[in-house]
């Protein structure tokens, strides 16, 4: 459905995203995560047509980016950062007029607004003007504007900016619903976010594409360092110990004892998700009792930051 | 043509929501009518062609406002990019708010014919002449519409875009003023592109098969020039 391939726009010589190449399959949600500045905004425009890659290309639901983009623009739902709507406009007139720029019959528009105002929970401000309306909702205004006329793809920037986090589980859970049948693009800077929604992510820095996959494969192949903390009473420490090392070979352990009872920190330098269990097999072969186990494990948040600019400072 | 309609529709509601327009109706309607007043009571003439005479003027303070907000806004709020990623082309973007501009010129028009009626009632009126003149009021603010609009186009700010449009009709203020003290060769050329020359000759009667030629393909000229300004800014 969408199949960038090398995109790349600069900005007065100054390349704002460079070589970016990824697919969004039917079915899929794909989350760019980026800091700010990343390019993530530009490149979902250089999807909608709004602007013009300066080199590479892109098919979107089936219409090159240097083809129809008029029938281009028909096929995808755009939701811009800050969902930009006209103030002055009453929310069931904005929702009007873009169903009216889509060229949709009457009778058919009037049915999709009553179903995207229930869908998006904005049927009880249907005749306010936008203007008097909270971010939050604005938000909705401009998602369910965006979803009216049903298209096949659909590209959000930061749909959940401005939204608290009840309305932000129910963004995700209306994300989730659509991807069922359509291909969605959304961005974001939070890490959560991202997370929680989407089956795939693309994290963008300076423009440039650092890592893609799920969240698990970028957590297993992202996440450094991984500690865990056991306590143990009883039994043969030494044995324990011996055991450790002959499981995971590059393991650091410090003991600390005291009133029988002994503290391990076990640290590796990958995470291994197998880690706990050899290490509660260590303890139970060993004749020991585990009083205590817990994780000290790399968030993706830091991941994250390492892998783009934030971990440069 | 319905997206065309429809852009313009929303932009004559929202504009009818905001007080620029009613602030420029009431204004102009102040200003003509202090024009007509003073052909009827101060000059003792029972005619419009003191108001007329002045429109050019007017056009020169209010189309600007009318026009300013058409692009520069759009662009400023962020909404412009919504508009641009519906599957409409920049060009119709463009008729549609132009459209809008001529809807909200009418009105003033329509207002102002309060004066002909008046007229009648205190003599007799030449319709056919208040008709070319009327006509010729609307073909010019079309022109000057369409470079206020261009002038929308190459700004995010209103009030630049009031200001460039203002610079822009007032060249052409300027050149039917200083025609007088122009050689001929150069004042024949030089008012062969002026549309209010084109203006006048309508309120003298003269109508000719060229001027509504001249006036539509002055109005496409600025049109097509804003079209393009909004497409270049994709590229920069």
């Amino acid at each position: 459905m969408i199949d960038a391939r090398r995109l790349t726009r600069y900005f007065h010589r100054h390349a704002v995203v460079r070589d970016l190449s990824f697919s969004v399959q039917r079915g899929e949600v794909l989350g760019l995560l980026g800091p700010n500045g990343a390019g993530k905004s530009t490149t979902m425009r250089m999807l909608t047509g709004f602007l013009p890659p300066s080199s590479g290309s892109a098919m979107v639901a089936g219409i090159e980016l240097d083809g129809d983009t008029v029938e281009l623009r028909r096929r995808i739902g755009y939701l811009p950062e800050n969902a930009p709507s006209y103030h002055e406009l009453d929310v069931a007139s904005h929702l009007r007029f873009i169903g009216r720029m889509h060229a949709m019959p009457p009778g058919k528009l009037s049915e999709r607004m009553a179903e995207m105002a229930d869908m998006c929970g904005v049927q009880h401000v249907m005749h306010r003007p936008i203007g008097e309306l909270s971010k939050g909702f604005r938000q909705r205004v401009g998602l369910a504007a965006c979803m009216l006329h049903d298209p096949e793809c659909l590209i959000m920037d930061e749909p959940a900016s401005g939204l608290d986090p009840n309305q932000m589980i129910e963004m995700r859970t209306l994300i989730r619903r659509l991807a069922e049948n359509k291909a969605i693009l959304i961005s974001s800077h939070m890490l959560s976010e991202v997370e929680a929604g989407c089956d795939r992510v693309l994290i963008m820095d300076k423009g440039s594409q650092v890592a893609m996959g799920t969240v698990q494969e970028l957590a297993s192949q992202f996440r450094g360092a991984q500690t865990i903390y056991v306590s143990i009473k009883d039994g043969d420490h030494r044995a324990v110990l011996s055991k450790l090392s002959e499981i995971i070979p590059q393991v650091s352990i410090n003991v600390e004892e005291g009133k029988g009872v002994a503290n391990y920190t076990i640290r590796v330098q990958e995470a291994d998700e197998k880690l706990d269990e050899a290490v509660f097999r260590a303890v139970v072969d060993s004749g020991a009792v585990m009083t205590d186990m817990r994780h000290e494990r790399e968030s993706l948040e830091s991941v994250f930051k390492r892998l783009t600019s934030g971990g440069e400072e | 043509m319905n997206q065309v309609l429809a852009l313009a529709c929303k932009d004559w509601r929202i504009s009818v929501d905001t007080p620029v327009v009613y602030v420029v109706a009431a204004s102009f309607m102040l200003v003509a009518g202090f024009v007509f007043g003073s052909g009827l009571f101060l000059g003792g003439q029972a005619e419009l062609r003191t108001f007329f005479g002045w429109l050019p003027l007017l056009w020169l303070f209010f189309l600007p406002a009318l026009a300013m907000r058409a692009l520069a806004e759009e662009r400023r709020l962020g909404t412009f990019e919504v508009l641009a990623t519906l599957p409409v082309s920049s060009g119709r973007v463009v008729i549609g708010k132009f459209l809008a501009v001529m809807w909200q010129v009418l009105l003033l028009l329509l207002l102002t014919l309060t004066y002909p009626f008046s007229l009648a009632v205190l003599s007799s009126v030449d319709v056919g002449q208040v008709l070319a003149a009327y006509t010729g009021a609307l073909l010019l603010a079309s022109a000057f519409a369409s470079m206020c609009l261009f002038a929308s186009s190459l700004t995010t700010n209103a009030v630049v875009a009031y200001i460039v449009g203002f610079i822009l009709i007032l060249g052409f203020v300027l050149l039917e003023k200083a025609s007088a003290l122009m050689s001929s060769a150069l004042q024949t050329s030089l008012q062969l592109f002026n549309p209010i020359q084109y203006y006048e000759l309508l309120l003298r009667g003269v109508a000719r098969p060229e001027d509504p030629i001249f006036f539509l393909s002055f109005t496409v000229v600025f049109l097509t020039a804003a079209n393009f300004q909004l497409e270049r800014r994709r590229w920069l």
